[in-house]
C-alpha cells in the first residue's frame, strides 16, 4: 500500500469500525433512540425526510456559499485596509474588533425583525460571523512580508497600491487560505445559527423542527448532513489552494 | 535627491586615478541620523563625501555598523539624507530599475513567479512587458548561465543560482547605477568565487557603474576599480585606494604582490588600532 492509499484507507477503516462499534453499543445497552440514536436510526431517521433532506440541504448549502463569498469580499479587502495603512488601520481596527466581539447569536433574532425572514438576514449573519478570521489572516500575511522584498519593489519604483498587488498579497496568499479554511467552517455554524432563529427550510430549520416532535434521529441526520457539507468545503478549499497557489504550499528555501 | 548644479568637488575627487573620468554619483557632506526608541539620535553617517566615477566598480568596505548599508539606502532612494546633498548625474532621472537597480544579500525573488518573470519583475512595475523585454530577459538569464532555468520557480534553484538570477532581475532595465549590498556574503566560498568572476566578465561586457559594499578585503580589492574604506560609528570615509590592477583579473590576480599590498593597506585601515596585536601561541 503506497502512502496515499494508506491516508485515504486508514481513517475510512477507522471511521467504519467506531460506526460499528457504537451500533453494536446501542444493541447491547438498549439505549433509548431520544438518548442517542444509533448509526442505522439515524440513516432510517433521514431516509424518513425523503427527497427533503437534499432541498433543504441545498438550501443550506446555498447560504453558506453566498454568505462566505460575501466574507471573502468584505474580510480580504479589509484585512489589507486595516494592515497597509496607519490611519486607516488606527480609524478602522477598534470598530472592526467591537464589531466582532458582539455575540453573533444574540443579535441574530434582531437582524431577522429588521432584514425580515428571507435570505438577507442569514446572508448578514454568515457573514458577520465568517469575515472576521478572514481579515485577521490576511492583515496578517500582510505584515509578515519580508522588509527586502518590500526594498525591492521601492527601488523598483512601485506605488502603494502596485507594492499591495505585486508583493503583499501574493506573499499573504498562505495565510488568507487559513483564514479561508477557518472561515468556511465558521460559516457553516452561523448558517445553522440563522436558521435557528428565522427559517421555514434548510437543515437548521430542520434540526429545531425535528427535536421539537421528538424526532431525534432525523435531527441528527440533519447534523450528520451539516457535518458533511463542513468537510466537503474546507477540503474544497484545501484542493483550490493546491490548485491555484501550488508555490505556496512547499516552503521556499531560505525563509 | 537635490540637483546640485554646481557639483560640490569633495577633496578625495581629486585622487581619482585618471582625470577624463566622469563622475556619476556625488555625496557631498552626507550625514544621517536616525532617532532611536529611546529618543537619543544615533548618528550613522557623518561628513561624508564621495565620487564615484561613470563605468567604475567602486567599493565600500568597513566594519559593521560602518554605514555602508546605508549609504546603499540612500543611493536606492530608500533612505534620505539628514543633512548634505546627494547628485546623480547621467541626465534626466529615471523611474525604479532603469535609474538604480539593485542586489540584496539575499536573492530576494519573487517565489510565486518563474524565474523568467522575476527578471521582468522591475518591468512590469513600470509598464506592461513587451517581446523586447522577454528577448532580452532570456539574453541576461543567459549571460549568468540560467537559460535553461527560465520557466523554473525560484524554489528549484540553488542558492548561487537564485543570487546569479537576481543579478540578471538587477540589468533587465539598463541601470545606470547598479548598487549591490553584500551580494556574495550569504553565498559558500566556492560559489561566491563563481560568481566574482561572473561579474568582472558583466562589468566588461556591460561596463555598468556599480557600488559593491563588501565586507571581504579580498573581494573589494579583486573586484574593484577603486576602494573606500569606511571606519564604524559615526561612519565616515577613512581610506581611498586606486587599485591599480590590470584587467582582465582571475583568482591569480589572488597572488600578485600588488593585490597583497592593496589587502594589507585595507586591513591596516580597518584594524589601525590593534594591528600591533600579535597572535600568541
Amino acid at each position: 500500500m503506497t502512502a496515499t492509499q494508506r491516508r485515504i484507507v486508514l481513517p475510512l477503516v477507522a471511521f467504519i469500525l467506531f460506526l460499528a462499534l457504537w451500533q453494536i453499543a446501542s444493541w447491547v445497552f438498549a439505549i433509548p433512540v431520544y438518548l442517542m440514536p444509533s448509526p442505522l436510526e439515524i440513516v432510517r431517521g433521514g431516509a424518513r425526510l425523503g427527497p427533503a433532506l437534499f432541498s433543504n440541504t441545498l438550501e443550506t448549502l446555498t447560504t453558506i456559499l453566498i454568505g462566505f463569498a460575501l466574507s471573502c469580499l468584505v474580510g480580504i479587502p479589509l484585512g489589507v485596509l486595516v494592515s497597509v495603512n496607519r490611519l486607516t488601520s488606527e480609524a478602522i481596527y477598534p470598530l472592526i474588533v467591537f464589531l466582532n466581539a458582539i455575540p453573533i447569536v444574540a443579535i441574530a433574532p434582531i437582524l431577522v425583525v429588521v432584514f425580515g425572514t428571507d435570505m438577507t438576514a442569514r446572508l448578514i449573519i454568515v457573514t458577520l460571523i465568517a469575515f472576521f478570521p478572514i481579515m485577521v489572516a490576511t492583515a496578517t500575511g500582510i505584515l509578515d512580508t519580508p522588509e527586502e522584498m518590500l526594498d525591492l519593489a521601492r527601488v523598483a519604483g512601485a506605488s502603494p497600491l502596485a507594492e499591495i498587488i505585486t508583493v503583499r498579497l501574493p506573499h499573504a496568499v498562505t495565510f488568507i487560505f487559513g483564514g479561508l479554511r477557518i472561515g468556511v467552517t465558521v460559516a457553516v455554524v452561523g448558517a445553522v445559527v440563522a436558521e435557528f432563529v428565522n427559517a421555514n427550510k434548510g437543515l437548521g430549520f430542520l434540526v429545531t423542527s425535528s427535536t421539537a416532535q421528538f424526532a431525534i434521529p432525523t435531527a441528527m441526520a440533519c447534523v450528520v448532513m451539516l457535518a458533511i457539507i463542513s468537510v466537503l468545503l474546507y477540503e474544497g478549499i484545501n484542493l483550490l489552494h493546491r490548485m491555484v497557489f501550488p508555490w505556496s504550499i512547499r516552503r521556499v528555501a531560505g525563509h | 535627491m537635490l540637483a546640485v548644479p554646481e557639483m560640490p568637488n569633495a577633496a578625495l575627487a581629486a585622487t581619482a586615478s585618471a582625470a577624463e573620468q566622469k563622475p556619476l554619483i556625488e555625496l557631498a557632506h552626507v550625514g544621517v541620523t536616525f532617532q532611536t526608541k529611546r529618543g537619543d539620535p544615533v548618528v550613522a553617517v557623518d561628513d561624508f563625501n564621495l565620487t564615484i566615477n561613470k563605468e567604475e566598480i567602486f567599493s565600500l568596505c568597513g566594519p559593521s555598523g560602518c554605514g555602508k548599508s546605508t549609504v546603499v539606502r540612500m543611493l536606492a532612494g530608500l533612505l534620505k539624507p539628514t543633512s548634505g546633498d546627494i547628485w546623480i548625474g547621467g541626465g534626466a532621472r529615471a523611474r525604479g530599475f532603469s535609474e538604480v537597480a539593485i542586489v540584496f544579500q539575499r536573492p530576494t525573488l519573487l517565489p510565486w513567479s518563474s524565474v523568467i518573470n522575476n527578471v521582468l519583475y522591475p518591468v512590469r512595475v513600470l509598464r506592461r512587458v513587451t517581446a523586447a523585454d522577454r528577448t532580452r530577459a532570456m539574453e541576461l538569464l543567459d549571460l549568468v548561465g540560467l537559460a535553461d532555468m527560465a520557466e523554473s520557480m525560484p524554489n528549484e534553484l540553488s542558492g548561487g543560482m537564485q543570487q546569479r538570477a537576481a543579478i540578471a532581475r538587477s540589468l533587465i532595465l539598463d541601470p545606470k547605477i547598479l548598487l549591490m549590498d553584500e551580494p556574495f556574503g550569504a553565498l559558500d566560498a566556492l560559489t561566491r568565487e563563481d560568481l566574482q568572476l561572473d561579474l568582472l566578465d558583466i562589468h566588461a561586457s556591460t561596463r555598468k557603474t556599480i557600488l559593491l559594499v563588501t565586507h571581504s578585503i579580498s573581494e573589494a580589492v579583486l573586484l574593484s576599480d577603486r576602494v573606500a574604506v569606511m571606519s564604524a560609528r559615526p561612519g565616515r570615509l577613512q581610506d581611498l585606494i586606486d587599485i591599480d590592477i590590470a584587467k582582465p583579473r582571475s583568482h591569480e590576480t589572488a597572488a600578485v604582490p600588488a593585490f597583497l599590498d592593496y589587502s594589507k593597506r585595507i586591513r591596516d585601515d580597518i584594524f589601525g588600532p590593534r594591528a600591533k596585536r600579535e597572535i600568541t601561541r
